[in-house]
């Protein structure tokens, strides 16, 4: 038994600094992700053509083109603008460092999908519910804040969770592209330089998928927290599950 | 290329973007054109593949029998853990493993066992040779397996969508179980699935930019070796670093493919849904 | 009698068909003028010629194809290819995985290169970022002597280093002279060598699985039979102008 478990576990030892890297890039983009992706559903819904066609069409450029494909262009871009933006500002140890530059595309991309979801959720706002605040002779702030923004988030969090998970899962993709500095390696990286020694491959592949299950599974267990909190007033709310919605 | 057009449309068209068109034109940048192949044929095939063990994945968590429904559970939850890239590496590695395993069995003498002890396959005469086919069609089973899993659950929950009175009546009329499935709760099921169908589609059709992790020379390595900026003469044009410009291309190439995915569903879900009595099956 | 005939025959036919079997090589084809891809799209270079030149004295059937450097070792054990002919410097650690041929390229300094005025103290070089391509021998070196004080960066290919070189965020790359100074004749001013040059490796050869003798054989009587007619300097000197006049191997 031992002899089964023991390089399973040198894996696992071996693999926990590399995981670091991938909690790091969610960690760092979700805020801004989130944010973002909050202004960009209401400049979907906006009113003003120019503003909501802008919004609309970012959605749908970040929704309908590969992740893998933004980090290549926006890496050679960012590097185009180097000798003429980043270096005279100063800032070019900043905007190329692969972590900044990788959570800030990853943020990027999860902005147009949590955007979406939260869009989504925007239309299904009881209408009554924001005339009766109307009504009420509350400013367009305090209807925001008091009767959209808390049915908002109940109604796009279970969706939203699932785009956690599902960008989480992403970090994997930013070291295929962007340069490795000194030893900071991800979990596909050390993964890939375990198996190329060994070509243990159901076992190196395995480690790294336990700590990419563990993870989501930990992040699935505090969002579904958070639901709990946000559907606490309601009596027959449905429990959080997973549902597919990276699409 | 440019040779076969006539001097007088050389001339109206002029040096400098004759020059152009014919670099872009040139047989490396044919070859990037005609790598479209490989990112086509894996979002078919992986898509085949997909919807076959969505049925398959979908009958399984549907089923009577108690273990049958727990394998269906754990496949369809498994893309919810790992990432689809993990999974695009792995499977092809593993698989040729194993099937080298196999047939180590069979051919290995203990000569060619011992010529490679500690290595990786076991015997010479085992090994399974990986070519572009053979990776393209492992591409497209890992794709299968993976959006297959999410398939499974848009399927089986359209199954569950089906009206279950239109299951009775048709029970009602005699037919047998077998043909209540196949013509009725199968067949009604499209319509509820297909939006979801839709979706794992599009995630298929992105996940084919990762073709080129399997040494497939698809269309994102052209972009890359096209792009890199050369400064040895004799490899062709010096040019400095044009990459972002070749990335464009392909960001716009598969936002175009989403938009026409997009239009093909919805004329798809208007020609399934003639003569059914659901108005937003979403 | 006849069952030795038979024997005979059979044993003929496996020969010949052992030697009608196509050798596959691997090259990366991003290192110009070692491989590259020519306009055709096509595996082209110095290691291009070299091979084919190489099989057709050794009466073998050869193809190229290429593959990622970063997996090029892994694929050739794994059997996806026969040979790797992709600038590969001979290193006792590759060694313990592969094996290699008689060299073909003699051992070449690496040398490094810097956007033109740049001026680096290499005996103290601190807060730097180098660039190299990922598991070269240039990488290994670059960690050991400036990882504690700078950043080292590490590409998939030579080329993506040089972009970001060209770009301004890595501020050296540590590559062969001989990939070098090739580029320094085509940037047209804006890249230069600088600094000593770092003798490292123990020149370039063909890299074999371990159990492949019959192949590092032929291969071997192949380039020893090019060394000592000229043919391989002459080669050599075609692809890399700044070796000539040599002697290089001939003679020698």
């Amino acid at each position: 038994m031992t002899d089964l478990f023991a390089p399973l576990l040198n894996d696992l030892a071996i693999l926990a600094r590399p995981a670091l890297f991938n909690i790091y890039f969610a960690f760092a983009s979700i805020p801004i992700g989130f944010v973002l992706a909050i202004f960009m559903a209401l400049g979907k819904a906006s009113r003003n053509a120019l503003v909501s066609s802008l919004c609309r069409g970012y959605i749908y450029a970040f929704r309908g083109s590969p992740f893998f494909i933004q980090l290549f262009m926006f890496y050679s871009l960012a590097l185009a603008f180097n000798l003429s933006l980043w270096k005279p500002l100063g800032i070019d140890g900043i905007v190329l460092n692969p972590l900044v530059l990788g959570p800030a595309i990853l943020a990027l991309n999860t902005t147009a999908y949590s955007a979406e979801i939260f869009y989504g959720a925007l239309m299904t706002v009881p209408r009554g519910e924001v005339e009766a605040a109307r009504a009420f002779g509350m400013t367009r702030s305090q209807q925001f804040r008091s009767v959209v923004w808390p049915h908002l988030i109940r109604l796009a969090w279970p969706a939203y969770t699932n785009e956690v998970v599902f960008l989480f899962h992403a970090t994997a993709l930013v070291y295929f592209t962007l340069p490795v500095i000194d030893d900071q390696k991800d979990l596909m990286n050390m993964a890939g330089e375990l198996f190329e020694k060994d070509y243990n491959a159901v076992l190196h592949f395995s480690a790294a998928a336990l700590y990419f299950l563990a993870i989501s599974l930990a992040i699935f267990l505090v969002f579904g927290l958070v639901y709990r909190h946000l559907t606490r007033h309601m009596p027959g709310a449905v429990p959080l599950r997973f549902r597919m919605n990276r699409s | 290329m440019l040779d076969i057009l006539p001097q007088w449309m050389k001339d109206g068209i002029g040096d400098d973007l004759l020059f152009w068109l014919g670099y872009f034109t040139n047989g490396k940048h044919l070859t990037w054109y005609a790598s479209v192949q490989y990112t086509l044929a894996a979002a078919l095939f992986g898509a085949l593949t997909a919807l076959v063990m969505g049925l398959a994945g979908a009958a399984l968590r549907n089923a009577r029998f108690g273990p049958a429904r727990l394998v269906g559970a754990l496949y369809i939850n498994m893309v919810r853990g790992v990432p689809d890239v993990l999974f695009f590496l792995f499977f092809p590695l593993a698989f040729e493993q194993l099937v080298e395993l196999i047939r180590a069995q069979a051919v290995c003498t203990p000569e060619g066992l011992a010529a490679n002890a500690g290595q990786w396959p076991p015997c010479d005469a085992a090994n399974w040779f990986l070519g572009t086919p053979e990776y393209l069609a492992l591409a497209c089973v890992s794709l299968g397996i993976v959006y297959g899993a999410f398939a499974a659950s848009v399927i089986s929950g359209a199954m569950n969508a089906v009206p279950r009175g239109q299951l009775e009546a048709a029970r009602a009329f005699g037919f047998s179980r077998a043909q209540v499935l196949w013509r009725f709760h199968i067949r009604q099921m499209w319509i509820y699935a297909l939006p979801g169908l839709s979706n794992v589609w599009m995630l298929i059709i992105k996940a084919t930019s990762l073709l080129s992790l399997l040494q497939i020379a698809d269309i994102v390595l052209w972009a890359d070796r096209l792009g890199a900026p050369n400064f040895t003469r004799s490899a062709g044009l010096v040019h400095p670093d044009w990459r972002w410009g070749y990335y464009l291309v392909l960001l716009v190439f598969y936002i175009l493919v989403t938009f026409l995915s997009e239009k093909v569903f919805a004329a798809v879900t208007r020609w399934a849904g003639r003569g059914m009595s659901v108005a937003n099956p979403a | 009698m006849k069952t030795l005939i038979i024997a005979a025959a059979a044993l003929a036919m496996l020969a010949t068909g052992a030697q009608a079997q196509t050798v596959r090589i691997a090259t990366e084809g991003a290192y110009a003028p070692w491989n590259f891809l020519d306009d055709s799209g096509k595996p082209a270079g110095f290691e291009i010629d070299l091979g084919n030149e190489l099989c057709a004295r050794a009466a073998l059937d050869c193809t190229f194809q290429t593959n990622e450097w970063d997996s090029i070792i892994p694929n050739l054990i794994a059997g996806n290819y026969d040979a790797i002919m992709a600038g590969m410097s001979i290193t006792d650690e590759r060694k313990q995985s592969i094996d290699f041929s008689d060299n073909y390229f003699p051992p070449d300094p690496s040398k490094y290169i810097v956007r033109a005025g740049t001026t680096l103290d290499f005996g103290a070089l601190s807060g730097k970022s180098v660039g190299v391509q990922g598991a070269t021998i240039q990488a290994a070196y670059a960690e050991a002597t400036f990882g504690a004080t700078n950043t080292i960066k590490a590409f998939g290919t030579a080329d993506q280093a040089l972009a970001d070189l060209n770009a301004g965020n890595v501020d050296v790359i540590l590559a062969d002279g001989s990939y070098l100074s090739e580029i320094v004749a085509g940037s047209s001013g804006s890249l230069e060598l600088t600094g000593p040059d770092v003798m490292i490796g123990g020149g370039v050869g063909v890299g074999l699985r371990k159990a492949d003798d019959d192949l590092e054989g032929k291969l071997n009587a192949a380039i020893g039979e090019m060394k000592k007619d000229g043919s391989l300097d002459a080669l050599i000197i075609k692809w890399f102008p700044d070796k000539a006049p040599g002697p290089i191997f001939a003679g020698g």
